[in-house]
């Protein structure tokens, strides 16, 4: 089931109307603000600044670096949609505020069951470096970082992080039913990324094995190319271009 | 909050001056440039209240590994703040004041790592501290 974007207000109101939220109203802003820009545009970035100028009344040459507030109140916005979903376990959506960024993710919890069982949720350890070099476990470290971004941007995707795997593990949770693996060789400039995507349950088979090639010119340029690349191969392989709600048989 | 997140937590903590509270003075002017509205909430002898406080984050930092003790005494003391008028939307500037001064204070000894776990622990005082205000003022 698609979450439209009425369900998602009425999921809002609901929340925002709770005794959790009702008399922190910056963070009900926040909240509003946030799902408001992401319903127009899914693909939308939101900044600090942003979220400072636009609930918290900062003027426009606030500066993040002396004035944290935005991050301080993301991480008191996520542990406050923690506890309101503890004390409201018979939600039919969910809104998430993933850490690393300020979009969130909505969830229908009538498909969550779908997806954790047999749907389309990845596993995406980090990448490995096979250079002798220990620094060239950052870029990997960074690359990872950018496809499960890219990744969860789609909301037929449920992208799990080791962090979040070992957390399902001890509570738990299903396991995800595919695991990406890559290893990147690096020659000075040169990169070398392998990488499969292997369906771990029901008879693991590879669904997809591919090489990628590149030169660092620009670090993040560099990241953010191969995993696009990396994400719309993904989206082939899984047929999730072609029917618009995902093929995995 | 996991072992990484204690470990910075008590790294960053460690690396703070001895027995100096001007940090936490500091920390306090900060807070009345980021929010006037709550000066007339503190003592007016700074001095003593930044020590009050140093002893509090003290405190915090010795029962991580105790979060329902932790919890009980955090809620004890929202409950106490609420009623000295404290509102919810008031936690945020102490946030971003507590992060300064740890910036202010550390420099870049500070690490984005120390941060992030500072921000999910004042995320866990702050809530617990609401949790303990609305407990002993429940709504209608």
């Amino acid at each position: 089931m698609a979450l439209n974007t009425a369900a998602v207000n009425y999921h809002l109101d609901q929340a925002l109307s709770s005794p959790l939220f009702r008399k922190a109203e910056r963070q009900s802003r926040f909240l509003r603000f946030v799902v408001d820009v992401a319903l127009q545009s899914p693909e939308a970035t939101i900044k600090e600044f942003d979220i400072a100028v636009a609930v918290y009344d900062r003027r426009p040459d606030y500066d993040p670096r002396t004035d944290p507030i935005v991050r301080v109140e993301a991480a008191r916005l996520r542990a406050r949609l923690r506890e309101y979903y503890a004390v409201t376990p018979s939600v039919r959506v969910r809104i998430d505020l993933p850490k690393g960024g300020y979009l969130p993710l909505f969830i229908s919890i009538e498909e969550a069951p779908e997806q954790m069982a047999s749907g389309l949720s990845i596993l995406v350890p980090p990448f490995r470096s096979l250079s002798p070099d220990p620094r060239d476990q950052n870029f990997c470290d960074g690359l990872t970082e950018e496809v499960v971004h890219k990744l969860a941007k789609d909301r037929r995707l449920r992208v799990i992080t080791q962090s979040a795997a070992a957390w399902l593990e001890q509570s738990g949770g299903s396991k995800a039913r595919f695991l990406l693996e890559a290893s990147v060789r690096q020659a000075g400039a040169e990169i070398r990324l392998t990488l499969h995507l292997m369906e771990v349950t029901g008879g693991g088979s590879t669904r997809l094995s591919n090489i990628y090639q590149s030169t660092i010119n620009d670090l993040f340029a560099t990241q953010e190319r191969l995993a696009e690349e990396i994400r719309d191969d993904i989206t082939a392989a899984l047929h999730l271009d072609e029917t618009g709600s995902g093929s995995i048989n | 909050m996991d072992s990484i997140t204690v470990r910075h937590l008590r790294d960053s903590a460690a690396l703070m001056p001895v027995g100096d509270h001007s940090p936490v003075e500091e920390f306090y002017r900060r807070l009345f440039e980021l929010a006037p509205e709550v000066r007339p909430l503190f003592n007016r002898e700074i001095g003593r209240q930044a020590k009050k406080l140093s002893e509090m984050l003290a405190w915090v930092i010795a029962h991580l590994e105790q979060p329902d003790e932790l919890a009980t005494e955090l809620r004890k003391l929202g409950a106490r703040h609420g009623g000295y008028g404290v509102e919810i939307n008031q936690y945020a500037p102490v946030g971003s004041a507590l992060i300064w001064m740890f910036q202010r204070t550390l420099g870049d000894r500070f690490t984005p790592e120390m941060e992030e776990a500072w921000l999910e622990a004042y995320a866990f005082i702050s809530c617990e501290m609401e949790r303990g205000f609305r407990e002993e003022a429940p709504e209608g």
